[in-house]
Parts: structure tokens; C-alpha cells; sequence
């Protein structure tokens, strides 16, 4: 396979690998896997004040999907939480060269931020009640 | 600097040996013996000197007569011409072909052409090490089975069949006896005498011959229907103009190809690369622990993305499997015909050592595998079972 540039570089490189320390307060976790698409992804968000503050993954995947994750949690980082749900994963394929055929691989990448935005709704209904 | 480069894909194309190179130049060039050599000139007759010798040369290394070598243009062309050939050829006999789900695309293909075409193909079993099930031939030969076609070593796990016994059995059975055998010459030992066989394929390129040349032996009295016409060449079972410089190549690599004196290096090269891979956890070998070529090892590694893997050691020349197929994302049909999962089958490689491997080669490998192994599980921390199991 000939990858991106960009693409080589992150899977190489990934930032924002390690698990955050235990006890940290406001992350919640999201992931998503499909054994068909050989493909796992992790995150794990830190909230503060409905800002993501700082953000951690793991991955399991070709190095489209590894580069892709990097991508996302770099993009993700100081935004609003609604972002979770904003990933645009279909527009980032063309930009990180990513064959069509893989879409499923980075559709993957938006379920596990989702799941991550669901679990932020239910403890602000938690917090709510 | 530049970054060191490791070739370990003997399996799929070795290095053209300088002693080949030699031979191949001398029909090269104004001044090299360069003609046609079904002409009838000097120059021809010159240009079948070297035909002739590297056919005595190829007839040797397979202890076969001289006149069953017919020149082809690889292991491929012969397979297909193996089985195409014989079935038409020999429609009296039947229409039933037997072969197995481990064989080479260039097989597989081919008899699923052949079922296209009207012909009947029974897959055989193995067990869970790739080893064909004797019984399991026995089974499927029918009243009407013409063509038996097993590979001598598999090209993705180096896995050995035993071919005296299966070649008896076809022997018994009337049947004829096709044998993939490109992997095999100056691996391991190979000579159409020992055992019952009827139609070999071999190739110059996995024995440091060069590309686009190779054989098909056919036992004498077969009865083979040709594929490609005009011209006669090759007692009319493939026409066309022989190739001299490659065939002369072909020639120089098999009469270097001395298993006797190669097999121990390969194997040497290939346990100091198990031994140093066994210990990294989570690391399994996919084939039989003893039947197998000493050239190729395919190795699991459990909750390693395969891709990702091969990617990171960019420095380091390996496969998924059989280099066909190796920019198709699929995993190998080989290893799940073998039992292993989509994930398994999809972590694993084949690391293949030749004649110019070192043994700072693969203690080169050996550091990079482990660095690139640990940085991809922790990458996958926390990953779900199925990615290794």
C-alpha cells in the first residue's frame, strides 16, 4: 500500500496513545469495533465545563484507521462536546487518501465518539436528577 | 544514513546469483550467442548449445530424462498447462480433477476455469498443520478422477507433502500425478525418480534464476493437450520462440541449487529467527513443526493488526502470504483453510530467508519485530478478544 504522507506520519507517530492516569475527573469513555472490519477504537474524553480539554485513544487497525483516530482526537481537542458528533469522517477519507472501500473503517471512528457523547448526555441527566 | 533494508521474501522472488547473470550475458549483446535457436545457422545452432545445456542442467536437478523439460514461461503457465492440458487431453478418461484448498492461485484458478468449463473438482481435506490427508485422497478418487494436483511445499506456510506416499496412491489408482513444486528446488530435495509422479511445475525465479522462465516436466508417454500453437517448438506442447538468455539462466540456477548444501543454511537462518520470535508473547507458528522447507516461516502474532504490522516494518521485505495476493487486503485462504480466524489469519507473516541472508540480518529483524510488536499492542491496549483468538 502506498499511504499519504500525512497518513505514514501518523500512524508512525501517533499522539495521544496512553490511557489517562485513574482518578482523573471528567472523562468518559466511547468505543466501537467490528470483527468483520477488523477494526476496535477507544476514546477516552476529559470534559471540563463542556469543553474537550484533552482526549486519549487506543486502536486497533490498518494504518488508515490508526492515522484517521490521530487525526480525529487532534481535531477533537479544545472543541465543544457537541463536536463529538461532527467528526466527518466521510470528508476526511478523500483528504487522507483513504481507498472508499475502508469508509466502513472510518465510520467506526465516528460510532466510538458518539458513544463517548452519550455517556457525557447521561451524566448530565445523572447530575440533572 | 541511509536506513538498512532486509529482504526476507525469498519466498516470492529471489536475487538473480551473479554466476546466473554470467551465463545469461554470454546470450546477450552483438557479439553473444543471441539467435533464434530453431535456426539452422551457426548462430542458431550456437544459441541451442546453451538450450540444450541448461535442459540437461534442469533434467539433473530433478533426476528426470532430459527430453520431459518443456520450456514455459513460469510455474504459472505450467500449472495451468498441467492441468488445462491434461484434462482436455484426456476426456476419455474422465472429467474429474482432485486438488486442495492449500494450493497456489495459480492452481486454484485454474480449476475453478476447469468447473466453469463443465469439468468436476473435489477439493481434499488437511489436517489442522496444512498436512493433505492421505485418506482423504483415497476418498475422492473416482472411476472417472483423471488428475491429481498437490503442491510439493506451500509458498505461505513452507509446509511439506508427502509425495512418495500420495503419488503411490495415485499410481494405484490409474490416476495421474501433478506437482506444484516451484518452492521446492535447492530447498529441499526433489527427484521425479523417487516417487510416482506424472507432471511437475517449476520456476527459475525462486532459485536465483531470473523472472518470466520456467517448466513443465511431463513423464514420457503423457498425453497433454497444448495451449499455446505456432511454431513446434518444445515437441508441439508449447511453441514459441525460446527465451535463450533466460533459459541458460534457468539452467545455471538449478545446477547451483544444491539442497544438500543449501537446506542446513536456510534452516540455520530460519530457527535463529523462530527462536528469537518464540519467546515475544502471543506469537504462534502457523504450519507443521517438522514437515516444512527450510526457507519459509508464517508466524501469528495475536492482537497485532496485520497491515499495520507489514507497515511498520517498512525496512524489512516480508508477506502476508503468498506475494499474489499480498496487496489484497483479504486474509490468507491458506491460513483460514488451515483454522485460524479472520483477525489471526489477518495478523501474520511469512518471513522468507535465501542464500544471501546473514545472520546480522535477522538479528536486525528480530529487534524490529519485537519494537514494532510492543508498540502496536499498546497502541490496541484494551482491545477486544476476538483480536486474538
Amino acid at each position: 500500500m502506498d499511504y499519504e504522507p500525512e497518513v505514514k506520519k501518523r500512524f508512525l507517530s501517533p499522539n495521544r496513545v496512553k490511557s489517562f492516569e485513574e482518578g482523573i475527573v471528567g472523562v468518559v469513555t466511547g468505543e466501537s469495533s467490528d470483527r468483520t472490519l477488523n477494526v476496535w477504537v477507544r476514546f477516552q474524553v476529559q470534559v471540563i465545563n463542556g469543553l474537550i480539554r484533552a482526549i486519549r485513544f487506543n486502536v486497533y487497525g490498518c494504518p488508515y484507521t490508526v492515522a484517521a483516530v490521530d487525526w480525529a482526537a487532534e481535531w477533537l481537542e479544545g472543541r465543544e462536546t457537541g463536536a463529538l458528533l461532527d467528526l466527518g469522517m466521510i470528508d476526511r477519507r478523500k483528504e487522507l487518501g483513504v481507498p472508499v472501500d475502508r469508509l466502513g473503517k472510518l465510520l467506526l471512528i465516528e460510532d466510538a465518539a458518539a458513544a463517548c457523547q452519550k455517556k457525557l448526555e447521561r451524566l448530565t441527566t445523572q447530575d440533572g436528577n | 544514513m541511509e536506513a538498512k533494508k532486509i529482504y526476507l521474501d525469498y519466498a516470492a522472488t529471489t536475487p538473480v546469483d551473479p554466476e546466473v547473470v554470467e551465463a545469461m550475458i554470454q546470450c546477450l549483446g552483438p557479439d553473444g550467442d543471441y539467435a533464434n535457436s530453431s535456426s539452422s545457422h551457426f548462430f542458431g545452432k550456437s544459441a541451442k548449445i546453451h538450450i540444450e545445456k541448461a535442459r540437461n542442467q534442469i533434467a539433473a536437478r530433478i533426476g528426470a530424462e532430459v527430453d520431459s523439460i518443456c520450456f514455459t514461461s513460469g510455474a504459472t503457465e505450467s500449472d495451468n498447462m498441467a492441468l488445462i492440458g491434461t484434462m482436455n487431453a484426456n476426456q476419455h478418461r474422465g472429467r474429474h480433477l482432485i486438488t486442495s484448498t492449500l494450493e497456489h492461485k495459480a492452481v486454484l484458478d485454474t480449476a475453478n476455469a476447469l468447473k466453469d468449463q463443465g469439468f468436476e473438482v473435489t477439493f481434499v481435506d488437511h489436517d489442522a498443520h496444512g498436512v493433505i490427508s492421505t485418506q482423504q485422497l483415497a476418498t475422492a478418487i473416482r472411476n472417472d478422477t483423471v488428475l491429481v494436483s498437490i503442491m510439493h511445499v506451500n509458498n505461505e506456510t513452507g509446509v511439506l507433502q508427502d509425495l512418495a506416499v500420495l503419488g503411490e496412491l495415485c499410481r494405484e489408482r490409474g490416476v495421474l500425478f501433478h506437482v506444484d513444486a516451484a518452492q521446492s528446488v535447492g530447498k529441499v530435495p526433489l527427484n521425479v525418480a523417487d516417487f510416482s509422479v506424472d507432471l511437475v511445475s517449476l520456476t527459475a525465479h525462486k532459485a536465483y534464476g531470473p523472472m518470466g522462465i520456467g517448466a513443465l516436466y511431463i513423464r514420457k508417454g503423457m498425453k497433454i493437450a497444448p495451449m499455446i500453437y505456432g511454431g513446434e517448438q518444445e515437441w508441439g506442447y508449447r511453441s514459441g520462440t525460446l527465451a535463450t538468455h533466460q533459459i541458460a539462466g534457468f539452467g545455471k540456477a538449478f545446477a547451483l541449487a544444491d539442497p544438500d548444501q543449501e537446506g542446513p543454511l536456510l534452516a540455520a537462518r530460519r530457527d535463529q529467527l523462530w527462536s528469537g520470535l518464540k519467546v515475544i508473547e502471543g506469537v504462534s507458528l502457523n504450519g507443521h513443526a517438522t514437515k516444512r522447507s527450510p526457507h519459509i516461516l508464517n508466524v501469528t502474532f495475536a492482537g497485532v493488526e496485520g497491515e499495520s504490522l507489514r507497515t511498520s516494518l517498512a525496512d524489512v521485505a516480508i508477506s502476508a502470504g503468498s506475494a499474489c495476493n499480498s496487496d489484497v487486503p483479504d486474509p490468507s485462504h491458506v491460513l483460514r483453510g488451515m483454522g485460524l480466524s479472520d483477525a489471526l489469519a489477518s495478523s501474520s507473516l511469512r518471513f522468507s530467508v535465501g542464500r544471501f541472508t546473514t545472520e546480522t540480518d535477522i538479528d536486525y529483524v528480530l529487534s524490529r519485530v519485537r519494537e514494532e510488536v510492543l508498540r502496536l499492542r499498546e497502541l490496541a491496549s484494551g482491545a477486544p478478544d476476538w483480536t486474538v483468538s
